[in-house]
């Protein structure tokens, strides 16, 4: 069940996504979060944001869309307030950060890597569908992501993990900047621009109307995704998007991921990830797999 | 501490017209309550859906808690058919709780399916006998299950007058209680549909009375991990709109809010 990424050991190949889980203590009453390979924590931003306004969420067949907006009380207050508590997980801490611009994005780095917090790297979110200023996303720009993961990488030698969206023409292209700007993985996929529209008030169901599509209604999605980029780079693929089950967690590692996070399920069962490490455990004994290398990347193709 | 409990159904009635009420054993739950919390439900262990249904408490004590809910949707549906001995998987109690009605004459004020909450503070409020004025509405008789009693200062209305008094319940309010005919220290506790509750407000608002109010929004966790739940509060003063000033969470920061606070009810 122990993978690892880099030098960093993790318990179980099963992580959180980031936005589902806060900060790890917020369910700990109702899960022991220590059993999750790790934390992945809600995206934190140069300065607070209060979000977008309501309604940020709505229902739709097999998932939901949401459009939050990136709300969090910024890098500052985030060091003096999230870190403490972060130190005292038991599991691998991963710090999420968003940003709009260059300067923002290394800013909050910075001030991350001052702290000497126990966390083990950075997931970089270059790819939320609901931020408006900025101008261009980095998600969709070769360049960009490129540039951003080289900056980054000059500021610190913890994990860096690059989150890429399906909202691009080619996924597998903008895996590659990363992976040649020296991220030591990617994490695929953020969510999918989606709308839902009331048919009685015709009004859409977000107040920014479109919003960021999850839950099991993208795993295929996500599936196609994560194989795309496991053709293209050689780093190791975070898989995202939909897991449910402990046979979607081996449908993302066939594809080809080596680790997996789980979201918006985490909503209706905060305790899933750590029901599904063992069901995995159980998943491996039953079909003779000793380790998880043994399923990355074995989806075997129709032979004609 | 929030506690994920499978509740065991042992009683589900339909109360009135497509209204229900379930009673299950919840011993966690039950002893761990207040008045104006709720629960988030998972409809069935096989629930296709992503997000579990909120649902106020209606009553808690002896191991047990119960809801009382309209059918108007899918989980709803699957809820009203649950059987007698079901174990349903639960999260609570959740979210703030009425305050204040110990030092106050109580004004409450239930419509549509804001009934649970309101029916919770009632039952506290007679059994630490605090005087108070109860006032439900809805559409028509049907939808009612507890009679008219005025001379207990519980007043029912009907939109089509089929009982107790024809009209809303702030035709109501504006009857017995009419504008400066308060005692200082009347406090209204409300919920019900959105419009209702910014009538309750606006009459509050008119009578210079304290009024809180339990709203109602869509909701992914009920736990305060998916933001989802917000709700938009009056700009604060100092002018600096940032994390959760502006936008509250209705599952952390309420579901109850004082009138003053929030910029609508809907
Ligand atoms: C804190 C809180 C307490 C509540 N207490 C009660 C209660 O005591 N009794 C009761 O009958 N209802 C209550 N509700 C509303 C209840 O959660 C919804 O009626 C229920 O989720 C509908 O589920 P459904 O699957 O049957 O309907 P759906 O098919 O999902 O939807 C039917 C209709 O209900 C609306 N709806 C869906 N989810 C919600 C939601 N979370 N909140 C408000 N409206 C929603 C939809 O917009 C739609 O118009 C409460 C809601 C909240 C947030
Ligand atoms: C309500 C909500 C908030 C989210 N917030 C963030 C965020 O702050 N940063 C981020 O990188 N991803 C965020 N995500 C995306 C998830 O991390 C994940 O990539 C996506 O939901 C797909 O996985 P799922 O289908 O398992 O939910 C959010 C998702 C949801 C549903
Ligand atoms: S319902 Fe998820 S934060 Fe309130």
């Amino acid at each position: 069940m122990r993978v690892k990424l880099k030098d960093i050991e993790f318990s179980s190949p099963i992580l959180t996504a980031s936005g589902t889980y806060g900060y790890g203590h917020e369910v700990r009453d109702m899960a022991d979060v220590n059993q999750w390979g790790g934390i992945i924590t809600k995206s934190v931003t140069r300065h607070p944001r209060e979000g977008n306004p309501p309604p940020r969420i709505a229902e739709t067949r097999s998932g939901m869309i949401n459009s939050i907006g990136l709300a969090n009380l910024g890098v500052e207050k985030y060091c003096n307030e999230i870190i403490p508590s972060l130190n005292e997980l038991q599991t691998k801490v991963i710090i999420n950060i968003a940003g709009s611009a260059m300067k923002d994005y290394l800013e909050t780095m910075e001030m991350l890597e001052s702290k000497n917090g126990k966390h083990v790297g950075y997931e970089i979110n270059i790819s939320c569908p609901n931020v408006k200023e900025g101008g261009i996303e980095f998600g969709v720009n070769c360049e960009m992501t490129e540039q951003l993961t080289i900056e980054m990488r000059k500021r610190t030698d913890k994990l860096l993990i690059m989150k890429l969206s399906p909202n691009v023409t080619r996924i597998e292209d903008i895996a590659q900047a990363a992976e040649s700007g020296g991220a030591d993985a990617v994490s695929a996929i953020n969510t999918v621009v989606g709308m839902a529209i009331d048919v009685k008030t015709r009004r859409p169901k977000l107040n920014t109307a479109f919003g960021g599509l999850s839950g099991p209604a993208i795993k295929p999605i996500a599936i196609a995704n994560v194989h795309k980029v496991f053709k293209a780079v050689n780093i190791p693929i975070i898989g995202i998007g939909g897991i449910a089950t402990a046979k979607d967690v081996v449908e993302f590692l066939l594809a080809g991921a080596t680790m997996v996070q789980i979201g918006t399920m985490n909503y209706q069962n905060p305790n899933l990830g750590i029901q599904l490490k063992g069901e995995l455990s159980e998943y491996y004994s039953q079909n003779e797999i000793e380790k998880t290398e043994d399923l990355i990347g074995k989806v075997e193709y129709h032979s004609n | 501490m929030i506690y994920r409990e499978m509740g065991k159904v042992i009683s589900n009635e339909e109360i009135a017209e497509g209204i229900y009420k379930t009673v299950f054993i919840s011993p966690n739950i039950s002893s761990s309550s207040m008045p104006g919390q709720f629960v988030n439900i998972l409809p069935s262990l096989d629930w296709r859906n992503v997000m579990r249904r909120p649902m106020s408490i209606a009553s808690q004590g002896n191991d047990e808690i119960s809801i009382i809910y309209k059918s108007v949707g899918e989980g709803t549906r699957i809820m009203a058919n649950w059987a007698i001995g079901e174990k349903v998987d639960l999260i609570g109690p959740l979210g703030n709780y009425w305050e204040g009605y110990k030092s106050s004459f109580p004004i409450i004020v239930g419509g549509g399916v804001g009934i649970a909450p309101i029916l919770n503070l009632h039952d506290v409020l007679l059994e630490k006998k605090i005087d108070h004025c109860l006032i439900m509405g809805a559409r028509h008789s049907g939808e009612h299950f507890f009679p008219h009693e005025p001379q207990n200062k519980v007043f029912l209305s009907t939109d089509d007058g089929s009982l107790g008094i024809k009209g809303n319940v702030v035709d109501i309010l504006k009857s017995i209680y009419p504008i400066g005919k308060h005692s200082q220290n009347t406090k209204i506790f409300s919920c019900g549909p959105p419009m209702m509750m910014d009538e309750v407000r606006n009459y509050s608002n008119e009578n210079k009375l304290d009024c809180d109010l339990a709203l109602e929004t869509i909701m992914a966790c009920g736990f305060g991990i998916c933001q989802g739940c917000t709700v938009e509060r009056k700009a604060e003063t100092n002018g600096v709109h940032s994390y959760r000033n502006r936008f509250a969470l209705a599952c952390l920061d309420g579901p109850i809010f004082n009138a003053e606070e929030i910029i609508s009810c809907v």
